[in-house]
């Protein structure tokens, strides 16, 4: 009874923080109006020391152009497995891309920095539009891209 | 005697016959101009008739758009790498991503275990 008892005793030790890893964050990209097509745009998170970390969402389902969004392409080698489940539809000039994605706590106030790479047919293409350092603090603190980006925040 | 001149009628006949009809080949229809020379063969008599083959570009839907990297809309189901299915066979070996809600985000260790991505344009 007693090693049943710590039995269960170490395994909600272990499950509980399990519950608090993560929470939902929402990340608000509004382009500007360019004056061109569909953006393209890849969100992905670079790790304290540069390093590519993982992709976060994908705006354009077709892979053959995803070299226009050079640094994203040089990290993954263009590899689509990295936004298998995370891909939409590419965004119009004007337009919000407004995403919801269960995070881990992990990535903020650790160091990591969320890049957006961005994309326009017949435009110049814009590599890291867009890096902010993932904080708390930062949460709701809109920025302004190179080019394209008119704004992004990330709220939670 | 008259064997002599079945005969003549005979042979005249064939020859007007086979006259008329190479005659009759190379007109055409009535309506039509003139057919290229190559059609006939440089005896006169009719050739085969030519088949021009098209030099249909497969870009031809996006001329407007010659020069860009891409010439369809996202939608757009004529690009051979526009497979819903995640079995590739596009050029260069690289396939679309599957898109959101059809398969789990990529187990990165970005990503929690709750809600699936949820995703708005405005």
């Amino acid at each position: 009874m007693k090693s049943l008892l710590a039995t269960l005793a170490l395994t909600t030790a272990l499950t509980l923080p399990g519950l608090a890893m993560a929470r939902p964050v929402t990340l608000t990209t509004t382009l500007s109006s360019y004056g061109g097509d569909g953006a393209y745009l890849a969100l992905y998170v670079t790790d304290p020391s540069g390093a590519y970390a993982g992709s976060l969402w994908m705006a354009g389902g077709k892979s053959k152009y995803y070299e226009h969004l050079t640094d994203w392409y040089r990290a993954t080698g263009g590899d689509t497995a990295q936004v298998d489940g995370i891909t939409g539809a590419s965004v119009g000039a004007g337009r919000t891309l407004e995403i919801t994605l269960d995070l881990a706590d992990a990535l903020f106030d650790a160091g990591y920095t969320l890049h957006i790479d961005a994309a326009v047919e017949d435009m110049r293409d814009s590599p890291n539009e867009v890096a902010v350092p993932l904080t708390t603090a930062g949460a709701g603190t809109p920025v302004t891209g190179r080019r394209y980006v008119a704004s992004f925040a990330y709220d939670m | 005697m008259r064997k002599t001149l079945a005969l003549l009628v005979a042979s005249t006949a064939l020859t007007a016959t086979l006259g008329f009809a190479a005659w009759s080949a190379t007109r055409g229809p009535a309506d039509a101009g003139p057919l290229p020379v190559a059609a006939m063969s440089q005896d006169g008599t009719p050739a085969l008739p030519l088949i021009l083959i098209s030099d249909d570009d497969e870009d031809d839907e996006d001329d407007d758009r010659k020069g860009s990297w891409w010439g369809y809309d996202d939608d757009d189901d004529d690009d051979e790498c526009d497979d819903d299915d995640d079995d590739g066979g596009c050029r260069g070996g690289a396939r679309n991503p599957a898109p959101a809600g059809s398969k789990l985000p990529p187990q990165n260790g970005l990503f929690g275990t709750g809600a699936p991505p949820q995703v708005q344009v405005n």
